[in-house]
């Protein structure tokens, strides 16, 4: 290990510093508490800032690298930990567990994100994976006095376990078909090969397995609701942004890894029909939700399905489709379990969209940022949402794909359906009492506008954003 | 950002177009529940409005009275180069009347919604006025992209003022017209793509400007394709029958100004985009659909009448004769003959003053009784003479009597389809008649008869107020019935080119694969300091 080695690393070492800072300081320094959060997210923006300035290449042996694509997809974890960050001081105050442990625990969950994202070495990206995974577990149950939260936490820890193992033993097949753990070995061992390769071709399914579970494509998705619904609302705008993020990047690069070789062959239509299978499902079953976080989970299982549609045709073009739509995705998703949390004094009960009624113009402005957030989820310009699905149905018609653009758009108008129903309830229901025990502080509203503001500001005018993609993918695969 | 900010400041269609929207903001300032200085505000901006909308076509209006393409200064701005989407704005003999007709109808629309609307005036204004910016825009986008986003734009703000300000049935009618004209709007999206992705695989770059699209020489097939999903977002917006029926619950659950602005607006933009987008980008598709529209348009002619009739409620009655007037322009569009596009044009206009009209006595009548139900009317002349006159009057323009406005629409649409459809012409004016038979019975169960309901009696006839925002639309009724030619002229220009242009294309058979005609050049306004849209 070389000091530049040690370099490359300088940003996941500054956020698990600031972790254990934070969780020591919490147990000798328990007065300060209110300090936390900034300290946290001063962490994420000098993690931001040193991410940015890395010079690419590859550390460690070939096992991380830092590339214009890594930077983008660290961009995407960031963004949604910052943004619940913000969230999360007014929710954990208001039902008194605010403790360094929280904002430690999601501190380490995004080195783990970062180094997944980074990860060219299957070892490295399992390592990262599970200490994602052990993070996101006790942040799941972090009420723990709530019994939902405890049980939402057991259901996502038991098949998370489960994934793991499926993961690690996509590792070991591959090792043991090839030779090597690290993702451009097995390429070239893969093409290099015989014309049928059963054994690689299970490991490869292992892994999309394992990836698609975390992105909670169909049929890997039934944990996302009960999880969504129990774990705190402003860690769930994380749990269902980020650890989605990295995952996708590792099935791009897995599928890219075997797109080549004698297994490659018809991986895209796996990836069309669990495109498909997310998008009608998840729009289907959140069309029958009453609970706000049971919908958007649904939902959130729709919005991987037209993620999925650019991994069909995994090219140079795919990149800045998927950022988009994962930034897209960041900022409307915080929105939406940013006010929802904020808007629910009661996370123990069920968030019955029906409680929002009338809110709209009790709450001016978390309703206005609501609003958009759901229609950035639904796709209407002029917000980021649109552009996202814009340009992955682009990608879609560009690489022949008509079909499935088609199924994509059929898909949204279903989509529609429900997340107008949020929006109805909020103006057009009879005004009601406002809900007793609100705490309506200023990181959240703050949380709130930026998403809103950013989704709609980023929709109007796109252009520094995608220049910026544009010119980090170049030359990229 | 900053060549926009300066086209912002100049006088230009930007202007035009976002004005009303950045005038929402200072609605933040006013106190919660300041509803008569928010009325004023309003009445201020919509006022201000007009009068640019007004300065922008008389600066604009060519020699000999004719209305010229004119670019938005300074040319297209780029927006995501990437793509080749650019932000391009123009106007045209086509889209202006109905630019016109929108910011005229703006102010009326503030004024009628006076007393109707009793809660959140804020949210209800900025509404107006983000949906103004929406319809603007739509008209005079020269990008698809851009088009698109404006379509969509005129969305959201419409799905408010039903669901938020109507009556009983509100929020069903609103999911109803949000889901019916999305489901359009979004294939249209697909087609958008499909159709920039051919025009990048023939010629090389990216485009979506209206201008490169147009020389797409598609073949049959994919034209057919592509014109379905454009088609089918327009004629949901007209509606045609049968994707009709979104309209009539709209627009009896929508409050008064809503209903103005749906009928006298959105609905144009269906018959106008067919005009604009689908006949000239895909003119064999539209040739070979021919006669099934045909059929539909007419049917919705006779039907919408038929169903009128049979109404109970006024403001059912009049949305339904919305379905058969919109058919006549439906008609008058596919006929492909110049004075029949002049007819469909100016009736779109027509339709827009006089419903507009109707739906402003319904919602008069409305905020006086709370009911629109025949049953509860009869014998108002007596009691309300001037709401007589008025109702009277109107109704006459929606029959189409001569000398008053909706004659010369008809008459022109009747006389050039006639040329080239014939015999669908004729069974078309039948629907004429029907128009008499359901728009009297509608006269007759409201102002004439015995005046059966004692609450009817101490009606108070209409205020100044009301005569003031009536009194224009009339005297417009009255002076498009007399003198038609200078309101049809102006657009007759871009009629002509466009109508050289869709026959130029169907006189050759589509070609086996996508390939590009040569470029087109339209006579562009020489009016103006920045010469713009030559250099690319």
């Amino acid at each position: 290990m070389s000091p530049a080695d040690l370099a490359s690393l300088v940003p996941e070492l500054v956020l698990t510093a600031a972790g254990i800072v934070l969780l020591l300081a919490d147990a000798f320094v328990p007065a300060l508490r209110r300090l936390w959060t900034p300290l946290a997210l001063l962490a994420v923006a000098g993690a931001v800032y040193l991410a940015w300035n890395l010079p690419a290449g590859s550390s460690f042996g070939g096992q991380l690298e830092a590339s214009g694509v890594t930077l983008g997809f660290s961009g995407v974890v960031l963004l949604a930990g910052f943004l619940a960050l913000l969230t999360s001081e007014g929710y954990l105050r208001r039902e008194g567990i605010l403790s360094g442990e929280y904002h430690a625990l999601l501190l380490w969950c995004v080195v783990g994100l970062l180094l997944l994202v980074r990860a060219t070495e299957l070892l490295t990206l399992f390592v990262s994976l599970e200490l994602l995974s052990l993070c996101l577990y006790a942040l799941a149950a972090f009420h723990r006095r709530l019994p939902v939260a405890v049980e939402a936490a057991i259901k996502y820890f038991l098949m998370g376990a489960f994934v793991s193992a499926f993961v690690l033993l996509g590792v070991a097949i591959l090792y043991g078909e090839t030779g090597s753990t690290e993702l451009p070995e097995i390429a070239r061992a893969l093409q290099a090969g015989p014309g049928s390769q059963p054994l690689a071709t299970l490991g490869v399914l292992l892994l999309v397995a394992g990836f698609g579970f975390k992105m909670s494509l169909v049929p890997f998705h039934a944990w996302s609701p009960d999880a969504y619904q129990g774990a705190p609302s402003p860690f769930v705008a994380f749990l269902s942004v980020a650890p989605k993020a990295a995952s996708a990047l590792v099935l791009m690069r897995v599928l890219t890894a075997v797109s080549g070789g004698a297994v490659g062959g018809r991986w895209p239509d796996l990836v069309a029909l669990l495109a498909v299978l997310s998008m009608v499902g998840g729009n289907l079953l959140a069309l029958v939700q009453r609970d706000v976080k049971r919908m958007l989970a649904y939902s959130g299982i729709a919005h991987m399905g037209y993620l999925a549609i650019a991994l069909v045709a995994l090219d140079g073009g795919s990149w800045v489709p998927v950022l988009v739509y994962l930034v897209a995705y960041a900022l409307m998703n915080a929105g939406a379990f940013g006010v929802v949390a904020m808007l629910y004094p009661r996370p123990g009960e069920e968030h019955r969209i029906d409680d929002l009624a009338g809110l709209g113009y009790r709450y001016p402005l978390l309703g206005g940022c609501l609003t958009v957030a759901m229609l950035s989820l639904a796709g209407i310009p002029p917000t980021l949402g649109f552009l996202g699905k814009y340009l992955v149905f682009l990608h879609a018609v560009e690489s022949g794909q008509i079909w499935l653009a088609v199924v994509g758009v059929a898909a949204s108008l279903v989509g529609v359906f429900y997340y107008l129903r949020v929006v109805y309830t909020l103006y057009m229901k009879g005004e009601q009492a406002a809900p007793a025990g609100l705490l309506l502080d200023g990181w959240g509203r703050l949380a709130a506008v930026l998403s809103a503001g950013g989704t709609l500001a980023l929709g109007v005018w796109p252009w520094g954003l995608l220049r910026w993609m544009l010119d980090a993918v170049r030359g990229v695969g | 950002m900053d060549a926009f900010l300066d086209l912002a400041r100049a006088d230009s269609l930007t202007r035009l177009v976002f004005f009303p929207t950045v005038a929402c903001l200072p609605l933040l300032l006013f106190p919660r529940g300041g509803s008569r200085a928010v009325r004023l505000y309003l009445l201020a901006v919509s006022g201000i409005e007009l009068a640019l909308g007004l300065a922008y076509a008389a600066r604009h209006l060519g020699p000999g009275g004719v209305f010229l393409l004119t670019r938005d200064r300074g040319g297209p701005l780029d927006w995501i180069p990437a793509w080749g989407i650019r932000y391009d704005l123009a106007a045209d003999g086509i889209s202006m009347p109905l630019a016109l007709l929108t910011v005229l109808l703006l102010p009326l629309v503030v004024l009628a919604s006076w007393r109707g609307i009793d809660r959140h005036w804020r949210a209800y204004g900025a509404s107006l006025l983000v949906l103004t910016s929406g319809i603007l825009g739509s008209l005079f986008a020269y990008d698809l992209f851009l088009f698109y986003v404006f379509w969509e734009v005129m969305l959201i703000p419409m799905y408010l003022v039903i669901g938020v300000w109507g009556s009983e049935r509100r929020i069903y009618a609103a999911v109803k017209f949000f889901l019916f004209t999305i489901a359009g709007s979004l294939l249209m999206l697909v087609a958008i793509l499909w159709l920039a992705w051919t025009y990048k695989a023939t010629a090389g770059e990216w485009s979506f400007a209206y201008q490169d699209l147009l020389r797409l020489d598609l073949p049959a097939r994919q034209q057919l394709w592509i014109f379905a999903g454009f088609a089918l977002a327009f004629l949901i917006k007209v509606p045609m029958f049968p994707l009709h029926t979104w309209l009539p619950d709209a627009h009896v659950e929508a409050p008064t100004g809503g209903s103005v602005i749906l009928a006298g607006i959105l609905l144009k933009l269906g018959t106008y985009g067919y005009l604009r987008f689908a006949m000239p980008l895909f003119p064999h598709a539209s040739a070979a659909s021919r006669g099934l529209l045909l059929a539909l348009a007419l049917t919705g002619i006779l039907y919408g009448a038929l169903v009128a009739w049979m109404q109970t409620d006024m403001k059912k009655l009049v949305a339904y004769s919305s379905v058969a007037h919109l058919g006549f322009v439906m008609l008058g569009l596919l006929a492909a003959d110049l004075v029949a596009w002049q007819g469909a044009l100016l009736q779109m206009v027509n339709h827009g003053i006089s419903t507009g009209a109707l739906f402003l006595l319904v919602g008069m009548f409305y905020d006086r009784r709370h009911t629109k139900r025949f049953e509860d009317m009869g014998g108002l002349a007596r009691v309300m003479p001037i709401f007589a006159f008025f109702l009277v009057f109107s109704t006459l323009a929606s029959v189409g009597l001569p000398a008053l406005n909706g004659f010369a629409g008809e008459f022109l649409i009747l006389v050039g389809s006639y040329r080239s459809l014939g015999a669908w012409a004729i069974a078309a004016t039948f629907g004429v008649v029907l128009a008499a038979v359901y728009l009297l019975k509608m006269l007759h169960l409201t102002l004439w008869g015995p005046l059966e309901r004692e609450e009817n009696r101490g009606l108070a006839d209409l205020s100044w107020r009301e005569v003031g925002l009536l009194l224009p639309l009339a005297v417009l009724m009255l002076a498009i019935g007399v003198a038609p030619a200078p309101f049809t002229e102006p657009s007759r220009p871009a009629l002509e080119e466009a109508l050289a242009r869709y026959q130029a294309r169907l006189a050759e058979p589509a070609p086996g694969e996508a390939r590009l005609l040569p470029a087109f050049e339209p006579a562009v306004a020489a009016t103006g300091p920045a010469e713009p849209g030559g250099e690319r």
